[in-house]
């Protein structure tokens, strides 16, 4: 059985595991810290965004450190919102908008926040991406890897290797569903997607005529199986009928 | 060979063989050297050989060329002065090649201020052993240090480390024996010894002359650690542009192995140990400890979180004990000689030897080793030998763009790690960059800034859009588009990137910026305000005139001139034409009688 610790968050006294990451524990307290990069699908966490940095107190030392992963491993006291923090994350909010002018999820965000206002900064034009990379999380996770970070300093993005479509991809959109801020753009006729520098076939549902997905990422998620010929909600149905047949005559 | 036999017998000429003196030609040296001893014949009783050496310290002087055991030292000698070099071994020296000192020519190392205040642990053997000879090193008390722990118990190995003083060199300054310490606690295997040799700061070069000029301290380090916290394996992670380090070090490995040093059997005890090189890719955010491993493990060059730290949880997620190359070869001096002994050299709190490598406006640049504690005046001066010209000092750049711009106040202060960090710079890792009066403090910021928003990672959002932000306000203030608020702003920015940025090399990466903030703040203010460049560096600030009474007429400046600006008979007074002029600055450089004069650049 772990160790079990009491830490003060704001005020509040909070019981969490040995071990456990100070913004589970504060979110599971019902205590706010706003996160960009941050999943819940994902054990492991870029801590890259840096919005989620909080104030701690332990044993008479206090440190700014990010809470997304932060073990608590003793009693502390946590400040989420110190004249201290609300001036840095203000600070990286500004930076964050004006890297990516263009993402609309920071306008709410901005506004609950505040984020430092200078018209001495330079903006990205038409940049949405905060290089948070979750798509390459997302990507990882699958097993397909086909996208990552490249290049390094200001000019990092993210891409598949040397800009060109990759083997690896298989149009799952994966990526563009996880991405907070709408970046990963793609596009659709009747019979393809385009996506990562790519053409897609779409497969259809053999019943209902719904696009299932890529011919790749339907082969790629069957794996070994029997690769399927109509969507999901139709196989159920499908399946239901089939049992109605079965034991209607028991 | 045996090595015992042919000292008594064998007079050695040292030739420095460090990559500043083979870019001065130093292998032809050598070959020419060689070649006149073939042709004049040693004597009956001395033999003569030529040893080409790692870095032998002054650069600047090279190529380098020691008689030896006579401790004969030339300085910037050439093929040509072959015949001579080798016709005076046993005769009078040849004075146009040696140091002088108030006019006068001086023989042997120590007589030259350069080398006599420099104190060599980590160099001892660097510039005097042939660095791929194993004997060399064996005959000069080399592996006696891993002998001496093969024969004691971990907890022992690392009490004598302990008892040394000695902290991480690469400019954190971490007690190593704390750090090997943790690492042996953790009984999770395999574990890992790493040599971080990812040096990149520019104008820096310490680790690369260590492992160029003595491989096998580095080797003998990496084992004596390997032993104290339990590993079998290490790794030295090389940067790709250290092609000559990295043959060296692979040179000493393949003889260690041979020699039976490394391998199933550490010198006979059963212990094993395999040691490979691992090439950086050329990234300087490779050199932080987690990116470095990340690079390794065959992963993007990023740092992680280092709340879980690499001696428990490092390589491989294994745990893994990195230290960089000059703290790993200052182990084996430790463990020879005892801790004690170490810890007799230095401050309180800094114990030991530092080594530098002073590049920049100094008049004698190159590797120094000296006692921590030193001060930067006596680096500067003394061992410097002042700055080019006899121009004012003005700053002094440490620790690459993690460290600062140190001015003159704090010339008399210790450099040791805790000192210069109270006053709001540090020591770093041991570049040094020695500036005068005509370098620009925001010029110097902006080069900084501009390096890392190469450089930096850019995972994290202060490090990566921070640095994006600080490089346009830096050339907006260096054109003269500054306004009020910018210092306050780049402030603002840095204080958060100290902060919240990911890594140590976010979090240092505004130091160039606050640091000449802070000593420095009236020269952005009169960019700012006055959009003047104190300095005469920004070119769109500055222009250049010639002052009549001071010009000697000799044409220099209109050779140095790229613009092809500056006009005027010979020994009649020049002219800029400030229609052509570019303002690089080139013409002042050339001129030695200080008749170039900046002025405010007029609209």
């Amino acid at each position: 059985m772990s160790e079990m610790l009491t830490i003060s968050i704001d005020g509040k006294e909070c019981t969490c595991k040995k071990g456990e990451y100070l913004y589970d524990v504060a979110k599971r307290n019902g205590i706010f810290i706003p996160t960009f990069c941050r999943s819940d699908a994902f054990e492991d966490h870029r801590a890259c965004c840096r919005i989620c940095i909080v104030e701690v107190e332990e044993g008479g030392r206090t440190k700014v450190v990010t809470s997304c992963v932060y073990p608590v491993e003793r009693e502390c006291s946590v400040q989420t919102r110190s004249e201290k923090i609300m001036e840095e994350r203000s600070v990286v909010m500004a930076l964050l908008v004006h890297r990516a002018p263009e993402a609309p999820s920071f306008k709410n965000m901005v506004g609950r926040m505040g984020a430092t206002e200078t018209d001495r900064l330079v903006t990205l034009d038409g940049e949405k991406c905060i290089l948070c990379g979750l798509c390459v999380q997302a990507c990882n996770a699958l097993g397909t890897g086909a996208i990552s970070t490249v290049n390094r300093g200001t000019e990092k993005k993210i891409d598949t290797p040397y800009g060109k479509g990759s083997d690896a991809c298989v149009g799952c959109l994966s990526c563009a569903n996880v991405c907070p801020t709408g970046a990963i753009e793609y596009s659709e006729t009747d019979t393809t997607r385009t996506i990562w520098n790519r053409d897609f076939e779409l497969v259809r549902c053999e019943e209902c005529g719904q696009v299932m997905g890529t011919q790749n990422s339907v082969v790629f998620a069957a794996a070994d199986e029997v690769v399927p010929t109509m969507c999901d909600s139709c196989r159920k149905k499908h399946l239901a009928d089939e049992m109605m047949a079965t034991y209607r005559y028991v | 060979m045996n090595s015992a036999n042919t000292t008594a017998t064998t007079d050695r000429i040292l030739v420095c063989c460090g990559t500043g003196c083979i870019a001065n030609g130093a292998l032809e040296v050598a070959e020419a050297i060689e070649q006149q001893i073939a042709e004049q014949g040693s004597s009956a009783t001395v033999q003569l050989k030529v040893c080409r050496t790692g870095c032998s310290g002054e650069c600047e002087a090279g190529p380098v060329v020691r008689f030896m055991p006579r401790d004969l030292m030339y300085y910037r000698v050439r093929p040509k002065d072959a015949q001579a070099i080798v016709a005076s071994l046993e005769g009078a020296p040849v004075e146009k090649l040696m140091h002088k000192v108030d006019g006068k020519a001086v023989e042997h190392m120590a007589d030259n201020p350069f080398y006599a205040l420099q104190h060599k642990i980590v160099l001892a053997n660097v510039g005097v052993i042939d660095p791929l000879s194993l004997d060399e090193y064996r005959a000069a008390g080399g592996y006696e240090g891993l002998a001496r722990a093969l024969k004691m118990t971990p907890e022992q190995i690392i009490d004598e480390v302990d008892k040394s003083g000695l902290r991480g060199k690469g400019g954190a300054g971490f007690p190593t024996g704390r750090k090997w310490r943790t690492a042996a606690g953790y009984d999770v295997f395999p574990k890992y010894i790493v040599c971080n040799g990812d040096e990149g700061d520019p104008g820096a070069f310490m680790d690369g002359s260590t492992m160029e000029g003595c491989p096998h301290a580095v080797l003998e380090g990496m084992a004596i650690g390997a032993l104290a916290i339990g590993a079998e394996e290490g790794i030295l992670y090389i940067r790709d542009e250290y092609a000559l380090a990295r043959d060296h070090i692979q040179h000493a490995i393949d003889d260690a192995y041979a020699a039976g040093i490394l391998g199933e059997s550490v010198m006979g005890s059963g212990h094993r140990l395999d040691l490979s090189i691992v090439r950086g890719g050329g990234a300087f955010v490779c050199g932080e400890s987690t990116a470095l491993m990340a690079s390794i493990e065959g992963r993007v060059g990023e740092p992680r979180a280092k709340y879980i730290r690499s001696v428990q949880r490092g390589l491989f997620d294994h745990p893994t004990v990195l230290n960089n190359v000059e703290t790993l070869a200052s182990i084996p001096a430790i463990l020879r000689d005892g801790g004690s002994a170490y810890a007799q050299i230095g401050t309180d709190s800094s114990k030991g030897t530092k080594v530098f490598a002073m590049v920049g406006k100094v008049k004698h640049t190159g590797l120094v080793e000296v006692p921590m504690g030193t001060t930067l005046r006596t680096l500067v001066y003394d061992i410097g030998g002042g700055i080019i010209g006899d121009r004012p000092f003005k700053a002094i750049q440490t620790g690459g763009p993690s460290g600062g711009c140190i001015p003159e106040s704090l010339l008399d202060l210790p450099v040791d790690f805790d000192t210069l960090t109270e006053y709001g710079a540090m020591m770093g890792s041991g570049g040094m960059i020695v500036m005068d009066d005509c370098s620009c403090m925001v010029e110097v910021a902006r080069y900084y800034v501009d390096f890392l928003c190469e450089e930096s990672c850019g995972k994290c959002t202060p490090c990566r859009e921070g640095l994006r932000q600080m490089r346009s306000i830096l050339t907006d203030i260096c054109e003269g588009r500054g306004k009020p608020g910018d210092i306050e702003l780049l402030e603002r920015i840095g204080h958060t990137m100290e902060d919240a940025s990911l890594c140590a090399l976010g979090k240092t990466a505004p130091n160039p910026v606050l640091s000449t903030i802070r000593f420095f703040r009236e020269e952005y203010e009169a960019h700012i305000s006055n959009k003047e460049c104190p300095a005469g560096v920004c070119a769109a600030l500055t222009q250049f005139a010639i002052e009549a009474d001071a010009c000697t007429g000799c044409g220099m400046c209109t050779k140095a001139c790229p613009a092809g600006a500056i006009s005027g008979d010979r020994k009649e007074a020049h002219m800029i034409d400030p229609a052509k002029c570019i303002a690089c600055g080139s013409c002042r450089e050339a001129c030695r009688f200080g008749a170039v004069l900046t002025t405010r650049r007029t609209a």
